[in-house]
């Protein structure tokens, strides 16, 4: 059980900056995600709290201490990482048991620990085989159990559900979650997957290019989000981007609409370009003023179906959510506006509130 | 049978005759050697060719304990124990540096290393007989060890780097994590994950040191190891082929057994080297 503070972390390959300057705290037990696209610097930067990655300035500090030079093992962490990195010749109870081992701890002493493990993971049966031996979603849990048994300050999540079919990825998700349930340790995960972030996370942390977009929680950053980039990363299907021009300080227009945003509590300047950002289960059946759509794609879930179409004389292309419906290729539907709900973003893709 | 199917026999026949003459050129001295190994002197000047019609064992007793054989045998066990020791050690240790850390000038050093296969031991003979003196390591066991470790270092540390840096680096990172240091992860995951490739370079080297004349020749040169021993045995104007013969086989019957023993993780593993280097 742990905080963790970033204070002004850098990270540089060459003249290459990976990691631009990030100041971070996670409280204790708190679930933080890491997400953003690939190569944004979000394992990087878990590779540096980990101690496997030098630090090219700035500081990590685990409850108050600071930890930028120390090893991997004196942070008193424990990392899953993406290729489970199970060690093949040894079993499933020695790969678990190997940093007791690396401790000193006597044998009967750390079997003890990993079958309270196991138990917990529930896969005590598998205990004597090798890690070749076991499934994907085997491994993974004995990768977690790996982690477990250290009773480390804080748990470090590499993309660990990757490389797992989608069904066994939603029940393992589920697992890790009911683990920090547990265990309330602070726990800081990396992923790509936007869905994996907005489920598990008491806090998500956006990251592009190696800078923090944004921090907050799940429904914070799906409902308040600080600029285009996040407002379009959390959220699937994404967010609509409409561009429209301001005909008033808090009106503009859109396809011949004129759209009131009362919310705004800065004037908008007259005659210039915006986005407005809607998301698709925003823009039908609501009472606001509305657009007829043709639909050129549909994507029928069951009760949810995504369509896509053009939207008015621009044929500005949107993605809207129907449910309990049926709609049929080159049909037309109306789009009404539930601009309570809409945000508005400025061309330097910066939120305007 | 139809056409195309005898065509295929055919060409069966064509490619086997060769093979089979391969076969036999590599078959014919080893038969060669036991069958005249078990006659005696005027047994095989009456007949060189033909089959031993009254064997005896003769021939080994005399070089085994008349030629000193028994020492030069234990010369070379020892000698060829110690440099594939040390060699596996070294090699290992040294692939899992160049492969997995990051330090100054690795590349060059591993490029220095990859150069140094490409010269041939004849080249550097003079050099290498001046630092043995120098170093007074003439005419001892532990000279020799350590005249093999170094020629057969470069070729053992390439194989090794390139059996570790196709490892996924993860691994090296969970056992960091899980606190062990350098030498702790070399222990723990490297040695026992490089098995495959230290069992190839286990089986070359000792085909190396054990078959090794030249350097033994300069380094050892009061005692003798078994193929100097039996290179010995070779007279200006004549050679008693038979005590000759036994002494071949001698020398070859224990790699021949290493063979057998090891056969299917000799091909195994110099397959793994090729295709993960």
């Amino acid at each position: 059980m742990a905080e963790l503070a970033l204070q002004d972390v850098r990270k540089s390959f060459g003249a290459v900056d990976v990691i631009k300057g990030v100041d971070l705290e996670i409280k204790d037990g708190e679930f933080t995600v890491f997400v953003g696209p690939s190569g944004c610097g979000k394992s990087t930067l878990l590779r540096m709290i980990a101690g496997l990655e030098e630090v090219t300035s700035g500081d990590i500090m685990i409850d108050a201490e600071v930890v930028t030079d120390e090893e991997p093992f004196d942070r008193e962490i424990a990392m899953v990482f993406q290729s489970y990195a199970l060690y093949p010749h040894m079993t499933v109870a020695e790969n678990m048991a190997f940093a007791l081992r690396l401790q000193g701890m006597s044998k009967p002493e750390r079997r003890k620990v990993v079958e309270q493990a196991a138990e917990v993971l529930k896969i005590t049966p598998l205990l004597d085989r090798r890690p070749a031996q076991l499934s994907g979603g085997q491994r993974q849990r004995v990768a977690i159990g790996r982690a477990i048994v250290r009773e480390p300050k804080v748990f470090l999540f590499d993309e660990p559900l990757s490389n797992l079919d989608a069904e066994l990825r939603v029940q393992m998700r589920i697992e890790i979650a009911r683990l920090h349930g547990e265990l309330k340790s602070t726990m800081i995960y990396v992923t790509h997957d936007q869905t994996e972030a907005m489920t598990m996370a008491d806090r998500i942390v956006v990251l592009r290019d190696g800078l923090v977009e944004q921090v907050g929680a799940p429904t914070d950053l799906y409902d308040d989000p600080d600029n285009m980039f996040v407002a379009g990363f959390i959220g699937s299907p994404k967010m609509n981007f409409l561009s429209v021009a301001a005909t008033g300080p808090r009106q503009v227009s859109l396809g011949g609409l004129s759209l009131d945003l009362p919310q705004l509590k800065n004037d908008l300047n007259v005659g210039t370009e915006y986005a407005l950002g809607v998301r698709p289960e925003h823009l039908f059946g609501g009472e606001g003023p509305g657009l007829t759509m043709q639909i050129e794609v549909v994507e029928q879930l069951g009760q949810t179906a995504y369509v896509h179409g053009r939207l008015g004389a621009e044929a500005q292309p949107v993605v809207v959510e129907l449910r309990d419906q049926r709609p049929k290729t080159g049909q037309t539907i109306e789009i009404t506006f539930d601009l309570s709900r809409a945000t508005l973003f400025d061309a330097q893709e910066q939120r305007v509130r | 049978m139809s056409k195309p199917a005898k065509r295929d026999r055919r060409i069966l026949w064509a490619a086997s005759v060769p093979m089979m003459l391969l076969a036999l050129s590599c078959v014919y001295p080893i038969y060669f050697a036991i069958n005249n190994a078990l006659k005696d002197r005027k047994g095989y000047i009456l007949d060189r060719f033909g089959l031993v019609t009254d064997p005896s064992i003769e021939n080994f007793v005399t070089a085994w304990s008349r030629a000193r054989f028994d020492e030069y045998f234990f010369n070379s066990v020892t000698v060829t124990a110690g440099a594939v020791l040390a060699l596996l050690l070294v090699s290992s240790l040294a692939g899992f540096a160049l492969a997995v850390l990051r330090f100054p000038a690795r590349k060059l050093i591993f490029g220095v290393i990859l150069a140094s296969l490409m010269i041939p031991v004849q080249v550097v003979l003079v050099p290498f007989y001046q630092t043995i003196v120098a170093l007074e390591l003439l005419n001892t066991r532990i000279g020799l060890i350590l005249s093999y470790t170094a020629f057969f270092l470069p070729f053992s540390t390439y194989l090794m780097t390139a059996f570790y840096a196709a490892l996924p680096r993860e691994l090296v990172d969970a056992a960091r994590v899980d606190g062990a240091k350098f030498l702790q992860v070399w222990w723990y995951v490297m040695l026992p994950m490089g098995k495959p490739a230290l069992l190839t370079l286990g089986i070359l080297n000792t085909l190396y040191c054990w078959n090794d004349v030249l350097i033994s020749l300069l380094v050892l040169q009061d005692e003798r190891t078994l193929m100097v021993g039996i290179a010995a045995l070779r007279g200006e104007y004549t050679t008693n082929v038979p005590l000759l013969s036994a002494a071949i086989v001698l020398g070859a019957a224990p790699i021949v057994l290493l063979y057998v023993i090891f056969q299917r993780k000799i091909v195994a593993g110099i397959a793994t080297g090729a295709v993960k280097g």
